[in-house]
């Protein structure tokens, strides 16, 4: 007999991966689709509270799925994403053909995510991967225009060529050290570091770099962002890429801690220009989702700079604590930027609803958004919080992510990083605010519109989310340091 | 005596903002309550004020986030006072001067009250982390009212105004991560607690001199721009023409003054901690504000323009009064913040009229107005003798203290402004006004009408609260000589300080 309450901290992902067979399976007979709506959102309200209630500290199926806050923490940071997403779904698939399936891929998408943040073995951790991606690329062409197949098509073949190049990296690390348990990869590395891990780390740095669409690795994401249906890119944004921040984070903190300079150095450059490139190629842009796009690649650059904290602090004498106020502050800006670029993405699916209704084509252009605070003034009035959220502007959860994480910079001794991020701050301003002067200050061009509530819903809590962390940030702070402590050793 | 004063006079706004947004037709009225709470709030603090205490009155704190060390922190001392009765005055008057405002009124007097809630958390800030997000939050109801009833550009003013002063806190926001990094409190946490790091820069061995300059460049970069000072005065003309009147006002009259407020609460008293060249930069910066700020305004074409220049010119006495570090000289240049506040208030305001009775601010193609608006001309003109610095009204008392205790230790500097600006200052003062006002009114004016009653109410209050003042400046300058001896405290002089 199998004793159940010995994996009682895993029962989340249980039930979502159930829940997923389940809808497939009733979609066969029932008609309505907006029910497995529901029960997705049920589902998933009821996994959240159990990740936030399980017992941390226990290890499960042979050593290889770990139970910690760092896990608890992504999984949540994932299931908030998708719960948000399912919200505004609501609105969107409710009749039409095929809405089940895309429940139940949100589903399995989602326990990928959760499997690659608890993993501590690669092949594990592989496994969720591919989970969640091929999840993704069957919903990034969810709608079936072709501008959907176009990105999901790109993203395929990225996706698949990152996890190629990971997978060979994976394989060479396994070659060196004879194991595939991240923690006696750490041993074995330290202990006999060959010129191969070398070739190891940069296969493994430029498998996850795609994932989590650092420059030069970025190329896929601004086209499958725009192409894709607007609410799977909300996942992709704030979901999808985050899980690349979760596997690197145990791949490089813990597995290649031995390598420590070099891929300091590696993300030293990758870091700053990520962020700079980002935030400049997106001034140019006139398509508001590629915008956010741009935006995103830019704030993964500025999450990328706590690996160089964690990097950096090695030799100072208060290490452990730069490192895990470095840690804590990515994770912070990943929670913080998971709720504001899912939020900005529904926010994009309200005025793309808006104007396709107009008989108009191409409803992500900036032009669109003219005058959204009178046509649709909650979209408008979120979307406005979350591009202030995103430049950093206070009291809200971007600019508490930003805080710790340059704060943790500054404290390294990074000053130049800091201040970089902090000039590409002040030029991501620029792109924020012409969106805003877009809504706000420009005559509206068409008459106001019924917001649909799944999307008014959704809006309005990821507001109230990125609102409440910027005004009582301590109980996220202590969550994110003791995720941050998972990672260094004791 | 009411507790928790400051954190209501912070609040009320706030909630009166929220309610603005929610009234439909009444907005003006919430937003006369909602601001005549804070304004009774701080008259009561004014009047329960112990002037010779150098300690924080009104203190409030509690735990915010304690892993970083921060606290909602706020009081009040000599140098906050003042600003805070000059927010609430401002912020009454101003929501009476924009009664006939009714382009979605309801958003205009929700940004009115929620940049009062902004600058009166700045002026009562104790920690630095709240501070900043004052700070900061300011910057967004006035890009909303330079973009939404501004002039014809302005989209570009507001994104301008918006980034050039986020840039400049972003730098201090380093500069106060460089404080906090270095300074352990006795029991190893960190704090956000202003007065402590400030006082902590007075350690030689923890704030090296390398450190510590880069540390005070940031601070003095942030503040200078927000002042503004030469050279870093070019976002203000923009935002200034292209936003309401309204808007400039507060603008002028408030955001302004957070700089001012900032070198008082940070710069001096870490000024005898840093590299002696800071003093002969900040000293030529303020001059170079002054006599430059007064020729601009001079050669300016647009009435609202000049008056911008002006108040480069104006904020320029602030600075050198500070920099020059003596008592008379401290405290005048926290009166002439005070003052500064009040004048420009009404000559913003007659710009504004001009403009909306008349339709242009161009100076040349007015003229002979006051046949036509007498009551309008007698207000505008009070209020350009006060800016001129008239002997009986508050600007005189606030630029000739700062002259005066100036000279005692930056004798150069000081004749220079005067040989320079004070004549200029006088010039394009009575030129424009001359223009504008007097002399045969232009065929095309004849139908103007003088400006509505509650311009004229809101502007007399300014006016009477300037003669008072400079008649009774004691009322006020007794809170700021207190906090002048304050700030001196650790050293008396510049002497002492090694520069002169």
């Amino acid at each position: 007999m199998v004793d159940l309450a010995h994996y009682a901290p895993l029962y989340a992902e249980g039930l979502l991966t159930a829940l997923a067979m389940l809808i497939l399976f009733a979609g066969l007979f029932m008609k309505s689709k907006s029910m497995m709506g529901y029960v997705s959102l049920v589902g998933l309200a009821l996994s959240l509270f159990l990740v936030l209630t399980a017992k941390t500290g226990s290890i499960f199926f042979f050593d290889t799925v770990s139970v910690d806050p760092l896990s608890q923490f992504f999984k949540a940071t994932f299931i908030v994403v998708s719960l948000l997403v399912v919200i505004a779904s609501l609105s969107r698939y409710k009749e039409s053909a095929g809405g089940d399936e895309f429940y139940a891929l949100l589903l399995l998408a989602t326990v990928g995510m959760m499997v690659v943040s608890s993993s501590i073995d690669l092949i594990t951790l592989f496994v969720g991967f591919e989970l969640a991606s091929l999840s993704t690329y069957a919903l990034a062409a969810f709608d079936k225009s072709r501008r959907n197949l176009e990105a999901a098509m790109k993203y395929f073949i990225f996706g698949s060529a990152s996890s190629a190049l990971m997978l060979f990296g994976f394989s060479l690390l396994y070659g060196m050290t004879g194991t595939t348990r991240i923690s006696e990869i750490a041993t074995t590395l330290t202990a006999n570091l060959g010129p191969a891990s070398l070739i190891a780390l940069i296969f493994v740095i430029a498998g996850f770099a795609f994932k989590m669409a650092l420059v030069p690795f970025h190329m896929w994401a601004p086209d499958t962002y725009e192409g894709a249906p607007s609410l799977v890119s909300a996942l992709l944004a704030a979901g999808s890429k985050k899980m690349g921040f979760a596997a690197a984070f145990r791949v490089i903190f813990v597995a290649m801690v031995a390598l420590r300079v070099e891929w300091y150095l590696a993300f030293a450059i990758l870091a700053a220009i990520t962020m700079t490139l980002g935030n400049i190629v997106a001034i140019w842009q006139n398509n508001v989702r590629r915008i956010f796009a741009y935006s995103s690649v830019a704030q993964a650059g500025y999450i990328a700079i706590a690996f160089v904290v964690v990097g950096a602090a090695g030799t100072l004498p208060n290490s452990a604590y730069v490192a895990q106020t470095g840690i804590a502050g990515g994770l912070l800006l990943i929670l913080g930027h998971a709720l504001m670029k899912t939020g900005a993405f529904i926010a994009t699916a309200v005025v793309a609803y808006m104007v396709l209704r107009e008989g108009k084509t191409d409803p992500d252009d900036i032009s669109s958004y003219a005058g959204l605070s009178k046509r649709a003034p909650i979209t408008a009035f979120c979307l406005l919080i979350f591009m202030f959220a995103l430049a950093g502007i206070p009291p809200t959860a971007g600019y508490i992510g930003k805080f710790v994480l340059f704060g943790s910079a500054i404290n390294a001794g990074l000053v130049w990083l800091a201040v970089l991020a902090i000039i590409n701050s002040a030029i991501s301003l620029y792109y924020y605010l012409r969106i805003i002067m877009y809504m706000y200050l420009r005559p509206a061009t068409g008459p106001k519109i019924v917001e649909p509530k799944g999307y008014v819903a959704a809006l309005v809590l990821t507001t109230i989310g990125v609102i409440w962390i910027g005004v009582n940030p301590q109980p996220f702070i202590d969550y994110a340091m003791q995720a941050a402590a998972v990672l260094l050793p004791h | 005596m009411i507790s928790n004063a400051i954190t209501l006079m912070i609040a009320v706004p706030l909630i009166g903002a929220v309610l603005c947004f929610a009234a439909k037709s009444q907005a003006r009225i919430v937003a006369l309550i909602a601001s005549l709470v804070p304004l009774f709030i701080s008259l009561q603090m004014y009047t329960g004020f112990d002037k010779t205490s150098k300690l924080m009155q009104f203190v409030e704190s509690y735990n915010w986030v304690p892993s970083l060390g921060v606290k909602y922190t706020v009081g009040v001392d000599g140098i906050g006072m003042p600003l805070v009765l000059l927010s609430t005055i401002v912020s009454v008057l101003v929501v009476i001067y924009s009664w006939g405002e009714h382009d979605r009124a309801n958003q205009f007097f929700a940004l009115l009250l929620l940049n009062e809630v902004g600058v009166l958390g700045v002026f009562t800030s104790l920690d630095f982390f709240l501070f900043y997000i004052f700070w900061e939050i300011v910057l967004i109801p006035m890009f909303f009212l330079i973009g939404n009833w501004g002039g014809p550009r302005k989209s570009y003013a507001a994104i301008k105004f918006f980034i050039y002063t986020h840039i400049a806190s972003l730098i201090m926001l380093l500069a106060i991560f460089g404080l906090y990094f270095t300074y352990r409190m006795p029991d190893g946490s960190r704090t956000f607690d202003m007065l402590t790091l400030i006082q902590a820069t007075s350690d030689k061995v923890l704030f090296p001199p390398a450190l510590i300059n880069l540390i005070f460049a940031g601070l003095l970069f942030g503040f200078l721009v927000k002042m503004p000072a030469f050279p870093f005065h070019t976002w203000l003309p923009d935002a200034h023409v292209e936003a309401p009147t309204a808007g400039s006002v507060l603008l002028a009259a408030l955001l302004l003054k957070m700089g001012g407020y900032g070198i008082f609460r940070v710069i001096l008293p870490m000024l005898p901690n840093v590299d002696k060249m800071f003093v002969t930069v900040i000293a030529i910066i303020a001059v170079l504000s002054i006599v430059y700020g007064a020729f601009l305004a001079l050669a300016q074409k647009d009435l609202k323009k000049m008056v911008a220049y002006s108040s480069v010119s104006h904020m320029g006495f602030v600075t050198l009064g500070a920099v020059a570090f003596t008592w008379l000289s401290i405290q005048g240049a926290m009166f002439q913040q005070f003052s500064h506040g009040l004048i420009t208030c009404v000559l913003f305001m007659s710009a504004g009229t001009i403009q909306h009775t008349v339709g242009t601010r161009i100076i040349a193609d007015l003229g002979g107005l006051a046949d036509r608006m007498p009551k309008f001309a007698v207000l505008m003109l009070a209020g350009f003798m006060a800016s001129l610095g008239l002997p009986g009204m508050s600007g005189f008392v606030a630029e000739f203290t700062v002259l005066a205790g100036s000279y005692a230790t930056l004798p150069f500097y000081t004749l220079i402004v005067i040989f320079f600006s004070v004549a200029i200052t006088a010039a394009y003062h009575l030129w424009s006004m001359q223009k504008v006002m007097f002399g045969p009114i232009l065929p095309k004016f004849l139908d103007v009408h003088d400006a509505h009653t509650y311009e004229i109410a809101s502007m007399t209050a300014f006016i009477l609260l300037i003669i008072l003042f400079g008649v009774q400046p004691a009322l006020i300058t007794d809170i700021m000589g207190t906090a002048a001896y304050q700030v001196m405290e650790p050293v008396k002089t510049l002497a002492q300080m090694g520069v002169i």
